[in-house]
């Protein structure tokens, strides 16, 4: 009987065409709902993990124990050894030290003197290596209000707001006053080659991004780092994975009794985050529930149509002598053909669209206007393994639920009436 | 004429231990302390241990001061803090890096930082070495610290602007050096204390050159500071004490 | 007036199906109403903490006062002036000063701000009440986030030093007698508050205060010389540009779940006309122009998210009001950055109904017309044999 009603589907265009359609958009409006959704929650996730966790986090174990004050004075040393080895044992994962400082921003007069200052945070990142992450991570040249991204070392971008504070053109060398990683006095004179907009209130009011060997330099920091952050290549977090990464890494690398030894920390393990992931995931929940409901609601309704759809065909069969039971089992069956087809269709092409958009994300910004912003809403859809199989919820569930509340009505059909009903 | 200095020594002595009934006045020893240091021109050589954390580390520096007011520093190591110098005038203090030719003026707030990272800030080094000038001294006692007899003061600041309100210090009888001193919050916490561990004879004063410096709240070991070289009543031409020499 | 006599009697007439779509309409109402209303509500509850905890009715700051840079603190105070002096006793504000001051958290230098506040205040919703002094401990307020960050339980005794008016270094030990829990970070975060005498005392500023914060919906603000005043409009910007934001990103969401909905109107649509051929038929013989059938068909399509929003009143008010009531759990110690309580409530606005309502029923009229336009290349006489041509 599988192979008859295939073929009848097969064949018999408005039979098959129509529902299978309604459920393959059905089917893929889902999975690329439940990714967005996905996408969308992970995406408050991500600006936290680009700008302050990372999707792991190397730091030295006194660090992390007051990581809250940011004490570059306990930041770890030997970066490039430790990052030499880390890339041998993870290659898939990306790293991107960073230094944050604090200090005073001060603008000289033509004589060299100080003629405004002001005080500012700091992020030193890598922004000139090959291999660095950060300059699409953090959104940087997407940023820049004026003048243009640092080319080489000794330039930095500050924010937009605080150069027109103290009036501080694009091309002009300025100098940071800030602390060593020792405690001493540190002075450094840097370029200001561009400036930026963040979109947060705390960081347009003064921050420099500059690049991490340039602070290590001027900070005495050489090869130390504040924090190592570490990230998934396609920058999904994985919570298991990082689990395990952290667990191999710690083993080999920490060391409980020396305080500058490195320790890594997932994602969860900062401060508050599992919570936040917990309450993120409590939203979600809401949201899918109530899409695949309303999804379901659109499928079975489809499921209903096909049956109304067919009630001539199903008298006709009824007034040849098919059985009822027979006939309804029959109608089941088949849309339960139809969901499977439909279904995977969908799932398919719903994964093609939500990889895609996994890959390249949605630009909030334009509607925004912030995509020239450091931080930005970017929202990418993230498929994880639930996107294979939700859209089997209401693809089938509904398709099939729809024809066996509208086939019932097959049993209601008199034969007496079926001849008049037919006359055409 | 020996048996007469003899006697009269004898005196002198008996003197003293009636005297020891009746202390002298905390202004009298505060001024003999501040007149062993001398309110002349000095020109210093000197190295300040820093320990931390992650270790110790030094920094050197050549100071030339005239008078309270006056100061001139230049940073000779480590290699990376070399040239840099500093000028103090009065309350105020620029300070000027090679590296980026910058004359840098440091304002309120800055002075308050730590200096290279030690137990001490800009502000205690930059404050009126003259205790006279800005505390009501009272001797409350007599103690021996190593090993040297003392005088204990009581410092109380005269109302002034001041970062301590009040210290205790521990006066050498003889010396009129200062031995230990603990500085105190206006509730009375001690906040930091300072101890000398060696005392040498330079051009007839008594001159600490090695001292121990620490933040009571904060832990740690504190900040060693030893002077290597010492020339006072030297030849300071004013134009030292100008902001055209940080860039010389 | 026939067409839409004509366009509700074949709706109702069409029964279930009607009705399911309907009901798929009315939960795209309902969610989209429900989403806009929860963002609606975390800017609202958001802002109602700030405006209830720290702003009230604005603030005025001391003309140095910029509470992102510390470090000028210092120098950011001065004596209430007249006319905030005259609010002041009258109770309707209350004058807070703020300073820099470090503590030492396991021997490790920490700089804080140290907040002085009249412990009989009434202007703002922090528990300044605990801060009544009883024997002679300073007493000390905390939120549960400084707490945690220092390992300060209630009780405890912390050093606390700073620097006076005249820069002389003070220190004591302040006794925590409240540890505060509170949505609003920024009261909370690396602070310390004590009473406003106390500290005015200490501190050697008599009178003095960094800023002055005016009761709720305070008309009078006059111009202070060395004071600026800050409206809630300033103060609160922050958060309305977060919540712009993340209502973008939830607007995705409405044209997926708008999509759903139109999908499926689009096939009933389909289905009624690849059924009605003859009916059409019949129209267009009795005297029907083709148009007069299109905007038939096209009515009763879009009469779907009238009777969608009828629907969506009657289930959909009672199910926003309980949500309102009971309001949307948050897990706990959940931190946002920006004020968020244990519970979201809704925010619900008129101008976000009525602007869904109309959407849909736009996006409905134009998914209704576009399958009738086959309508047009209809042969009555074919129709009327229930052809398509």
């Amino acid at each position: 009987m599988i192979k008859f009603l295939l073929k009848g589907i097969i064949r018999d265009r408005s039979r098959s065409l129509f529902p299978v359609i309604t459920v393959v958009l059905g089917v893929s409006l889902t999975v690329l709902g439940y990714s967005y959704f996905n996408g969308v929650m992970t995406s408050w996730m991500q600006t936290s993990a680009k700008f302050e966790a990372g999707h792991m986090k190397i730091m030295s174990r006194a660090y992390a124990e007051n990581a809250d004050q940011t004490p570059n004075d306990l930041a770890f040393i030997g970066v490039e050894n430790l990052l030499a080895d880390f890339k041998k044992d993870f290659p898939e994962l990306l790293v991107a030290p960073r230094i944050r400082f604090g200090g005073l921003f001060d603008i000289p007069d033509e004589l060299g003197e100080t003629k405004a200052q002001g005080p500012i945070i700091g992020l030193a990142v890598d922004l000139f290596s090959e291999e660095s992450p950060e300059k699409d991570m953090l959104n940087l040249e997407n940023a820049v209000v004026r003048g243009r991204m640092p080319q080489k070392y000794g330039e930095i971008l500050i924010s937009d707001e605080f150069a027109r504070r103290l009036n501080v053109l694009p091309g002009q060398t300025s100098t940071l006053i800030g602390s060593t990683m020792y405690g001493n006095m540190a002075v450094v004179n840097f370029t200001v080659v561009g400036t930026l907009r963040f979109g947060v209130l705390a960081m347009d009011r003064g921050t420099i991004i500059a690049d991490l060997a340039d602070i290590q330099e001027a900070l005495d920091m050489k090869d130390a780092a504040g924090e190592i952050l570490v990230f998934f290549n396609d920058f999904v977090y994985r919570e298991e994975a990082a689990d395990r990464i952290t667990e191999t890494f710690n083993e080999k690398y920490s060391d409980k009794d020396d305080e500058f030894s490195p320790v890594m920390v997932t994602f969860y393990d900062q401060g508050g985050m599992a919570d936040f992931m917990g309450m993120v995931s409590t939203f979600q929940g809401v949201l899918i529930f109530s899409f695949i409901a309303v999804m379901s609601i659109v499928l079975w309704n489809a499921g209903l149509m096909g049956t109304l759809r067919r009630y001539g065909e199903i008298g006709v069969r009824l007034a040849v002598g098919e059985a009822k039971g027979h006939l309804y089992r029959s109608m089941i069956l088949e849309s339960l053909m139809i969901g499977v087809i439909g279904t995977i269709l969908g799932t398919v092409l719903g994964l093609g669209f939500a990889y895609f958009l996994q890959s390249k994300g949605i630009n909030l910004g334009n509607m925004m206007q912030s995509s020239n912003m450091v931080i930005n809403e970017i929202i990418r859809a993230k498929v994880t393994p639930v996107s294979y199989v939700i859209g089997f919820v209401p693809g089938l569930l509904a398709t099939l639920l729809g024809t066996s509340i509208s086939g019932l009505g097959i049993y209601k059909r008199q034969t007496s009436q079926l001849m008049k009903e037919l006359e055409v | 004429m020996k048996k007469l200095c003899g006697f009269t020594f004898l005196i002198f002595l008996c003197a003293a231990g009636c005297l020891a009934q009746e202390w002298p006045s905390g202004e009298w020893i505060l001024e003999r302390v501040d007149e062993n240091i001398g309110a002349d021109n000095k020109v210093s050589i000197s190295e300040m241990v820093i320990h931390g954390r992650r270790g110790s580390r030094s920094v050197k520096s050549k100071s030339w001061l005239q008078g309270t007011e006056k100061s001139f520093t230049e940073y000779l190591a480590p290699a990376r803090d070399k040239g840099t110098k500093m000028l103090k005038l009065e309350d105020q203090l620029w300070i000027y890096t090679p590296s980026t030719d910058r004359t840098i003026k440091i304002s309120g707030h800055m002075l308050r930082q730590s200096v290279m990272g030690s137990d001490l800030s800009y502000e205690d080094f930059m404050e009126d070495p003259d205790l006279t000038n800005l505390y009501e001294a009272k001797v409350i006692a007599e103690e021996t610290f190593k090993e040297r007899s003392c005088w204990v003061l009581e410092l109380t600041s005269k109302g002034g602007d001041i970062a301590y309100h009040s210290r205790k210090i521990w006066v050498d009888k003889e010396r009129f050096v200062s031995m230990k001193e603990e500085r105190f919050a206006k509730s009375g916490k001690l906040l930091k204390t300072f101890v000398v561990e060696k005392i040498e004879r330079i051009q007839n004063r008594w001159i600490p050159t090695h001292m121990i410096f620490k933040d009571e709240l904060k832990s740690g070991k504190g900040t060693e500071f030893f002077l290597e070289s010492l020339e006072m009543n030297a030849d300071i031409p004013d134009a030292v004490f100008t902001k055209a020499s940080l860039r010389k | 007036m026939i067409i839409p006599r004509l366009a509700i009697k074949n709706l109702m007439g069409a029964g279930i199906r009607t009705w399911l779509n309907v009901v798929v309409l009315s939960l795209a109402f309902v969610i989209i109403i429900f989403f806009q209303s929860l963002y609606k509500g975390m800017g609202d509850q958001a802002k109602e903490a700030k405006i209830d905890i720290e702003f009230a009715g604005g603030q005025y700051w001391h003309e140095e006062y910029d509470p992102l840079d510390p470090l000028t603190l210092e120098d950011a105070h001065g004596f209430v002036p007249g006319p905030l002096q005259e609010k002041v006793d009258k109770g309707e504000a209350a004058p807070i000063l703020v300073s820099q001051a470090s503590i030492y958290p396991e021997g490790r230098l920490q700089t804080i701000i140290l907040k002085g506040i009249d412990p009989k205040q009434t202007i703002i919703d922090l528990p300044s009440k605990f801060l009544v002094q009883e024997g002679d401990d300073v007493p000390a307020l905390i939120g549960t986030r400084m707490a945690k960050n220092t390992g300060l339980n209630q009780g405890d005794m912390i050093t606390v030093r700073w620097r006076d008016a005249k820069g002389t270094f003070d220190a004591r030990d302040f006794r925590i007698v409240q540890i505060m829990r509170t949505t609003v970070e920024t009261v909370d975060q690396g602070q310390i508050w004590i009473p406003l005498e106390t500290m005015r005392e200490l501190m050697g500023m008599e009178n003095e205060a960094s800023l002055v914060v005016v009761a709720k919906n305070t008309v009078n603000i006059p111009a202070v010389q060395g004071w600026e005043f800050k409206n809630l409009e300033f103060l609160l910007a922050d958060i309305d540009n977060l919540i712009k934001a993340k209502s973008a990103g939830g607007s995705i969401m409405y044209v997926f779940l708008l999509l759903l909905a139109m999908l499926a109107i689009f096939n009933t649509q389909v289905l009624s006309i690849f059924r009605r051929r003859k009916e059409m038929g019949t129209m267009m013989a009795l005297g029907f122009t083709r148009s007069k059938v299109i905007q038939l068909f096209t009515l009763e399509g879009a009469m779907h998210s009238v009777l969608a929003a009828i629907i969506a009143a009657v289930y959909g008010i009672p199910f926003l009001v309980w949500f309102d009531k009971t309001g949307f759990a948050l897990p706990q110690g959940t931190d946002f950055g920006f004020a968020l309580g244990e519970k979201i409530f809704p925010g619900y606005s008129i101008g976000m109904v009525v602007g869904t309502v109309v959407l849909v029923l736009m996006v409905t009229t134009v998914v209704s017309f576009l399958p009738t336009r086959r309508i047009a290349k209809l042969k009555p006489t074919d129709a009327l044999r229930g052809k398509m041509s």
